[in-house]
Formats: C-alpha cells, sequence, structure tokens
C-alpha cells in the first residue's frame, strides 16, 4: 500500500517536471544559503537579518528579473557546531550556489573552512575578524574591519586633544582588534593608552571597572562593544557620577542602545557607516520598507549591513546569469565595483575586504547624528 | 583609599543580589534535597511579569512586587506539580528513599526551564526589553566618598524583610513546623500525619515567590529583563548554597556576600574577565576542604 503511494507520487513528481521543464527554462531559480542565528542569544541580530533579506529579496522579485532567487534560512544560534553542520548542509545541496552569513567572526571562520573545500562563495554582512578573508579566495564580507575604524578613531580622539585614554572592549576575537588596531595608531600618533580592559559579553555589573578606569583619570575612554553591554556601561557611569567623554565603534550604533540607555547615552560619538536620516533615496527607501515590516523604528547599522550584503550577491548572480555556478558567482563578486548600498558604495579589493566611507556620529537629543568632530 | 572603599560598597551590593537569589532557592533545596534547576527562569518570569505590569498599568513598585509574587508562587506550585510531583506518585518506603527518584527530578526541572526560557524568547526576543527608565532603581546617592543607589536599599530591606520573614514562618506557623518536619525526614514527617505533598508545594510557592521578586528587583536595578538573565544569578545562588551549607538560609545569605565582594575587590587585581572565576574557585575550594560547607549543619557532604 505505501510502496504504490510512494510510486504514484513519484510518477506524478515526473510527470510534473515534465511538463514545467520548458516553463523553468526561461525562468531558473537559484538558490542561496543564509547562515545566521534565529535563537539563542543573539537571535535579534539573525532576526533583523532575515527581515533585512526578504526586503531585498521582495524588491528583487517585484523588479522582474529574468530570473528567480530563493533564499534557504538556516539557523546557527551563533554556534560554531551549528554553523558547520549548516555549512555542510548547504555545501551538499548542489542547488545552493552561494552563502550569506554568519553574524559572529567565530562561526564565519570556522563555517569558512568547510566552503573553502568545497568552493562555495560566502559573504557575510557581519564578521570583521582579519582572519575570516584569509581563509581562502571564497570569503568575502560586507563590513569594515578595525584595521580600517581603530586608526580614523584614533585620529579622531587624538585631533580631539586626547592623549591619556581608556580602552575596554569585550573578550571576544572582535574585541581584541578592537584594541589592537586603535593603541597601535594611537600609540604611533604619540598618545597613551593609560588603561586596557577586556570583559565578558553579557556583563551584568561594570562598575568595578568603571571605577578602575576613573582611578587612572584618562581624557577619554574608547569602547568595542555591541550596544546591549554599551547601554550598560553608560548607565552605570552615570551612576557613579563618572564623565569622562566615551568614544566607540559602529558596532554599538543601533537605536536601541538609545532606548536602552535614555539620557545617559547622550554624548557617546562612535564611528559609522549607515546612518538612517541619511536623505538619499535608497537609503530612506530601506527604512521606509523596514518600518512597514518591522513595525520597529528605524534600522541599525545590522540590518542595513545585512540588506546590502544580500543585494551584492544578487546583483552578482544578475552578472553572472545565465550561467551562473559556485566559481562564476565567487567571480562575479570578486568583481563587485562601486556597488550603491545603503551603507555607502562598496568595492572589493584584491583581499575581498570591501571599502567604505566611515561618518563620525554622536549621540544628541536622542538620536545618532552626524558630526564634524 | 576611596578606591577601595567603593569597589567594597559595589562588592556589597552584587553580594546582596545573589543573596536575594539563595534565599529561595536554599529553601527548596532544604525540603527536597535536589537543586531545582528551574529557579533561574521563575526569576526571569519574575522580571518579565513585572515590566508586563509597569509597562500596562504602571502603578507603585510596592503593588508590582506583591503582583510578581503572588505570579512567582503560582508558578512555583505549577513547576512543581509538573516537574516534582510525577516523581512522586509511588509512596513506599524504597521509593522515597531512592535518590534515583529523587534526583530524576533534577533533569525535569532542567527541561521545564529550558522550555520556560525558550518560550519567553519565542515571545518577547532574546534582546534586552526596553523598560520606562524611570522605574529603574539606579538614582544615585553619594555617602561620604563612596556612591550607591536607591536600589541597593531596597534589595537590602527587600532581602532583609525576607529572612526576617521566613525565619518566623518557619518558627512560628505550622506551615514552618510541616515545611521543616519534612525537611528534617520526609519518611518520617509523612508517618506522623503531615501531608507531605502540600507541604512541599507550600514550600514552591514562597521559595518561588522570592525568587520571582529577586528577578524583578534586578531587573530594575540593572535595567535589564532578557529571557537569559537567570543563569549567572542561579549560578552564584547555588554556589553561594553549598558554601553555606546546603540547607542553612544565613549561610548561603553570608556566603552570598562573601562572594559578591570578593568578585569586587577582584578586579582590583585582575582583569573583569577572571571575575566569574572566584565564585567557582571558591566552589571547589569548598567542595575539597569544607565539604559540609562553611558553616557545617548540613545532614550528608556535598
Amino acid at each position: 500500500m505505501k510502496n504504490r503511494r510512494q510510486l504514484l507520487a513519484l510518477g506524478s513528481v515526473l510527470a510534473l517536471g515534465t511538463l514545467g521543464l520548458p516553463a523553468y527554462a526561461q525562468q531558473p531559480t537559484y538558490k542561496i544559503g543564509y547562515q545566521l542565528p534565529l535563537t539563542g542569544n543573539t537571535a535579534q541580530y539573525g532576526i533583523d537579518f532575515k527581515n533585512a533579506a526578504e526586503i531585498a529579496l521582495d524588491q528583487f522579485a517585484k523588479a522582474g528579473k529574468s530570473f528567480k532567487v530563493e533564499i534557504v534560512f538556516e539557523d546557527s544560534r551563533s554556534d560554531t557546531k551549528e554553523g558547520v553542520a549548516i555549512a555542510r548542509k548547504f555545501v551538499d545541496d548542489k542547488s545552493i550556489v552561494g552563502v550569506l552569513g554568519d553574524f559572529t567572526s567565530g562561526v564565519s571562520i570556522a563555517s569558512a573552512q568547510i566552503y573553502k573545500e568545497a568552493g562555495m562563495p560566502q559573504l557575510s554582512q557581519t564578521a570583521s575578524h582579519p582572519d575570516y578573508t584569509k581563509v581562502s579566495e571564497w570569503q568575502f564580507r560586507n563590513i569594515t574591519t578595525q584595521a580600517q575604524e581603530g586608526p580614523l578613531n584614533a585620529e579622531w580622539l587624538y585631533a580631539s586633544g586626547y592623549r591619556k585614554v581608556a580602552v575596554i572592549a569585550e573578550q571576544t576575537d572582535w574585541g581584541q582588534t578592537v584594541v589592537s588596531n586603535f593603541a597601535d595608531k594611537f600609540k604611533a600618533l604619540g598618545g597613551q593608552v593609560v588603561f586596557s580592559e577586556f570583559f565578558n559579553r553579557g556583563l551584568a555589573d561594570f562598575r568595578p571597572i568603571i571605577t578602575k578606569i576613573a582611578r587612572d583619570k584618562p581624557d577619554a575612554i574608547y569602547t568595542g562593544y555591541f550596544y546591549e553591554d554599551g547601554a550598560q556601561f553608560l548607565k552605570q557611569m552615570k551612576q557613579l557620577s563618572v564623565t569622562i567623554p566615551v568614544h566607540s565603534t559602529s558596532a554599538s550604533y543601533n537605536q536601541q542602545l538609545i532606548t536602552l540607555a535614555g539620557a545617559d547615552a547622550e554624548g557617546m560619538k562612535l564611528t559609522a557607516t549607515f546612518l538612517p536620516n541619511n536623505p538619499s533615496k535608497n537609503v530612506q527607501d530601506f527604512v521606509a520598507a523596514w518600518k512597514a515590516k518591522t513595525g520597529q523604528a528605524e534600522p541599525g547599522q545590522f540590518p542595513a549591513q545585512a540588506y546590502d550584503a544580500v543585494n551584492i550577491m544578487l546583483a552578482a548572480l544578475e552578472r553572472a546569469h545565465p550561467n551562473v555556478t559556485r566559481k562564476s558567482l565567487r567571480d562575479q563578486l570578486a568583481a563587485t565595483k562601486n556597488f550603491p548600498g545603503v551603507t555607502g558604495d562598496t568595492t572589493f579589493d584584491a583581499d575581498r575586504e570591501p571599502s567604505k566611507k566611515l561618518v563620525r556620529a554622536q549621540v544628541k537629543n536622542g538620536a545618532f547624528v552626524a558630526v564634524e568632530k | 583609599m576611596d578606591y577601595y572603599l567603593q569597589q567594597l560598597v559595589i562588592g556589597l551590593s552584587l553580594g546582596m543580589v545573589y543573596a536575594l537569589v539563595a534565599i529561595g532557592f536554599t529553601l527548596i533545596f532544604g525540603v527536597l534535597n535536589v537543586v531545582n534547576f528551574a529557579h533561574g527562569e521563575i526569576y526571569t518570569i519574575g522580571a518579565f511579569a513585572g515590566l508586563l505590569l509597569f509597562v500596562s498599568f504602571a502603578p507603585p513598585l510596592v503593588v508590582v512586587l506583591l503582583v510578581v509574587l503572588a505570579v512567582g508562587a503560582l508558578t512555583g506550585v505549577g513547576l512543581e506539580r509538573f516537574a516534582f510531583k510525577p516523581f512522586r506518585r509511588f509512596n513506599d518506603e524504597a521509593t522515597l528513599k531512592s535518590r534515583a527518584m529523587r534526583e530524576a527530578t533534577l533533569m525535569s526541572s532542567l527541561a521545564l526551564s529550558i522550555v520556560a526560557r525558550e518560550g519567553i524568547e519565542l515571545v518577547f526576543g532574546s534582546q534586552f526589553q526596553s523598560l520606562p527608565l524611570q522605574h529603574m532603581l539606579n538614582s544615585p546617592i553619594k555617602i561620604g566618598p563612596v556612591t550607591i543607589v536607591d536600589g541597593d536599599l531596597i534589595i537590602f530591606g527587600t532581602s532583609f524583610l525576607m529572612l526576617a520573614g521566613l525565619q518566623f514562618v518557619l518558627k512560628h506557623t505550622s506551615v514552618g513546623l510541616s515545611i521543616r518536619a519534612v525537611s528534617n525526614n520526609a519518611l518520617g514527617a509523612r508517618y506522623v500525619g503531615i501531608d507531605t505533598d502540600r507541604t512541599i508545594a507550600w514550600t514552591f510557592a514562597v521559595g518561588s515567590g522570592m525568587g520571582a521578586v529577586a528577578g524583578i528587583l534586578v531587573g530594575l536595578y540593572y535595567g535589564a529583563i532578557f529571557p537569559a538573565m537567570g543563569f549567572t544569578p542561579g549560578i552564584k545562588a547555588f554556589v553561594a548554597m553549598v558554601m553555606g551549607g546546603l540547607s542553612s538560609i544565613p549561610g548561603a545569605v553570608i556566603c552570598a556576600l562573601i562572594i559578591g565582594i570578593s568578585e569586587a575587590l577582584s578586579s582590583i587585581f585582575v582583569s573583569s574577565v577572571w571575575q566569574d572565576l572566584v565564585a567557582y574557585a571558591f566552589l571547589i575550594i569548598t567542595l575539597i576542604f569544607f565539604p559540609r560547607g562553611i558553616f557545617g549543619g548540613a545532614r550528608e557532604r556535598v
């Protein structure tokens, strides 16, 4: 009985297949894999990426191209083991020609080993550790690294007249690069790093560290944290009445930082690639689509980063079409030049690193605004 | 000098947060002789219940605390019903004395805690919830060279009230008497006619109510309410309980304070990355050198 049903199903699939073949020949569907955390402690980032990707895909479908694209989302929980398992799954699926993700540098690098072996192009929207693109010629990223951001911030702080700076960052691969890239340049300029310490992500109480920093009386504090740790840090600074100016990286750029810390976030300065109040049309279109889809306030930098990553992938697919293979897609990704995204124009250099323009921003009256100094 | 004083004060307030969680945790252990892994989630549920209340009705803090106490108590009774009671369905002596039956509840409470945490995450997302900032308990108060916040006073007051209230209930009420009887010898208590199931349910109600209140207080203190918030305080409370000799509530409170102060003081000498190590170091030292806990008293080895 069961066998017969299976045969029947097989037969109808075959019949449909032959019938549908001519139609599909004109409208091929390409599959892209997207590995990202949809549950677990970093789920909020992954869910933002998924929303951004769906906006990009939706806009693409409406544009009436000669081919279709499907994205397969897989939940990695920001867990290295899960990430590697997903990578194997994507590699085994012959219909998947390219992969987006993962969120953290650690998981992206671990998965990259699988993609390197199999020859699968991988584009991460956020993996900013220097080692990621060094894995192989198949790895791309759409985020500026601390190698670019650190020296820029060092120059900014030095130009503001700060000579003694305290540096703190989360204890991750990424946090290490925040400190080293900034400190190297700042010392080269003639400044002094008087205090440097790492903390575990999700630390509840920053007060012991803040008290320690205050004892060293630095001119400014340079911080490598994401928005949740940032909000805790800023609130507890205020609580202890420590009024040293705080600088940070684009990672803390998120409207939620201001929602969580309120007035205590006022005055924090940071570098960013994406500002939702940028008047250019593509940014405003994205912001409007984001608000309509998620019902949230303006998107932060990370969803914008994901939105651009998906669009860069789609543009590369379009250039490779109709001869889309993993290899041809990789070559087209590598050929990305002046791609006009919402996070600025993106060009991949020979090391598959993006060059982007960073803007200086500050929290003023509950919003991130661009500033000159 | 001011610097060391400030670190000491921060340590005290950290310790009080841990103590607040440890009280309910230790009470439940004392009666069942088994760790309730879902205590951290009760704490989280308390925080979310309080947050919802603040967002929808904006009542005064005292009302919130009372409602959260009730929510925690009910959740605790539910937890006991689903994760603990099914393992006591046989009343013969062999089952009651069986460690395996008792310790199976480690797993069932762990399972329920995972379901609860992931459930909250599904509904609210894993990020920090935004809470009305005016309700936060972090207005600074300067005392001489050191700074504390109003939340420190409220948490201290609540811990004190809980501890005193609990001592009163345990020593001067019939429920307290039966809790102590079951804690002392569950089988014996049953033989002399104490309704052990009801007593255990009461213990869960009281212990979980306290856990839930701790959750909302600490949530407001740090302004950080999120699904995984119960994990770290749960670990610290566990260590405090083991150090304090498993079933001694005042012992657990004192050890929670010791852990908090040591953590803050340790950050003077080492990077804060190592801060969590302090609690674990205490745990190992206790297990090796004080197998009955620092405050003795325990019936069996940790």
